[in-house]
């Protein structure tokens, strides 16, 4: 198998792994299908806005989370805006925490707010280290001339 | 493939595309319906906010006052971009700080609004039935669920016919029930075999932005 095709191989593996281990789901297809030759950057650009903005929230929730008076519905805002953004990337994984996370939050729930926390940071920079390989791949494949599987 | 002859001299008349204002508080939001908009060959304005949305409706208002007074005397570009600026849909997120998409709905569809016409569409991430039919109640026409995909883009084309058909054309705004009308029929053939409202529109360059007008910090995409 030459270079080229090893690699779009890698891709596609790496790619269908992500979606079986929950990582990833439809709505990123969906991202995928807008891409083209006049859009090229697009699957990047919008993740790389979701990764700005979920450092963002992220930050806010820590913050929100230390006050002596927990403002739970300050906290629920942020975990709604970080289910909306993981959701329209189709980051299935982080969403699926964002939901415990605001049920926890309408039963103001310290505890249970905090555990959510963790687990979204968690999950959050594992979907990233993950995206950032796949793009890495991709940059590959496109240097080695390929270009990338539909 | 063929187009209906009145919908083809619909868009040679014009020469206009759909022209969306798209407003949402989430950057990621705005961009993708961004691009599902501009995929379906839709021009499009965002702003982050309903009071955005009312300022930038206000302006367009303003300028084609401006436009209409030398109309007569205009070469026939001016009349275009005039016609190019007007509003064809609205698509707001229904929950945001300060003034929501209910909120931005009401405020178009109020009595004696000079937007009353403009349809409004409203997306959200959650599925209310109760604030569905609330919006619907208000005039919305159609509530759509988030995240927005292609598909969904589809179900707007009558929204956005509307406002390009002739006055003497009468066009169902339901579409659920199966149209008689021929124009819808193409359109939607058209669309199952391309995905795009109207496929020839991809090879156009597009607009300059310069045509579109600008306050400070209110285009955000």
């Amino acid at each position: 198998m030459d270079g080229v095709a090893q690699l779009q191989k890698q891709l596609v593996d790496y790619t269908a792994s992500l979606f079986q281990e929950g990582f990833l789901d439809e709505q990123f297809n969906q991202l995928q299908q807008l891409q083209d030759e006049s859009n090229p950057d697009f699957v990047v650009e919008v993740v790389s806005l979701f990764f700005e903005d979920s450092e963002r929230l992220l930050n806010e929730l820590a913050k929100a989370l230390e006050l002596k008076t927990i403002d739970f519905r300050k906290v629920d805002a942020h975990v709604h805006q970080f289910k909306g953004s993981s959701s329209s990337i189709g980051a299935q994984r982080v969403q699926k925490v964002c939901i415990a996370f605001r049920n926890y939050c309408e039963e103001q729930n310290i505890e249970g707010c905090l555990k959510c926390l963790q687990q979204v940071k968690h999950e959050y920079s594992l979907v990233k280290s993950k995206l950032e390989t796949l793009f890495k791949i991709e940059k590959q494949l496109i240097a080695a001339g390929g270009s990338i599987p539909t | 493939m063929e187009l209906h002859p009145d919908f083809a001299d619909t868009q040679q008349k014009q020469k206009q595309h759909f022209h969306v204002l798209a407003v949402d508080d989430s950057l990621i939001e705005r961009k993708l319906l961004e691009r599902l908009l501009t995929e379906s060959s839709c021009k499009v304005t965002c702003v982050d906010s309903g009071d955005k949305a009312l300022e930038y409706l206000s302006l367009l208002d303003s300028q084609e006052i401006e436009y209409s007074t030398d109309l007569s005397s205009s070469p026939p570009s001016a009349q275009q971009e005039a016609g190019y600026m007007k509003v064809n849909l609205i698509m707001t997120d229904y929950s945001m700080p300060g003034m929501s998409g209910y909120d931005l709905l009401k405020r178009v569809k109020m009595q004696g609004s000079s937007w009353k016409d403009i349809p409004v569409v409203v997306m959200s991430s959650e599925n209310v039935p109760s604030r569905i039919s609330m919006c619907m109640e208000e005039g919305a026409e159609e509530f759509l669920l988030k995240p927005l995909q292609l598909s969904d883009l589809k179900k707007l084309q009558p929204h956005l016919l509307k406002s390009l058909v002739h006055p003497t054309e009468d066009i169902s705004t339901s579409n659920d029930h199966g149209s008689d009308n021929n124009m819808m029929h193409d359109i939607t053939t058209l669309n199952d075999s391309d995905n795009v409202l109207v496929s020839e529109r991809k090879v156009m360059s597009p607009e300059p932005l310069e045509r579109r007008p600008k306050i400070n910090g209110l285009l955000v995409v």
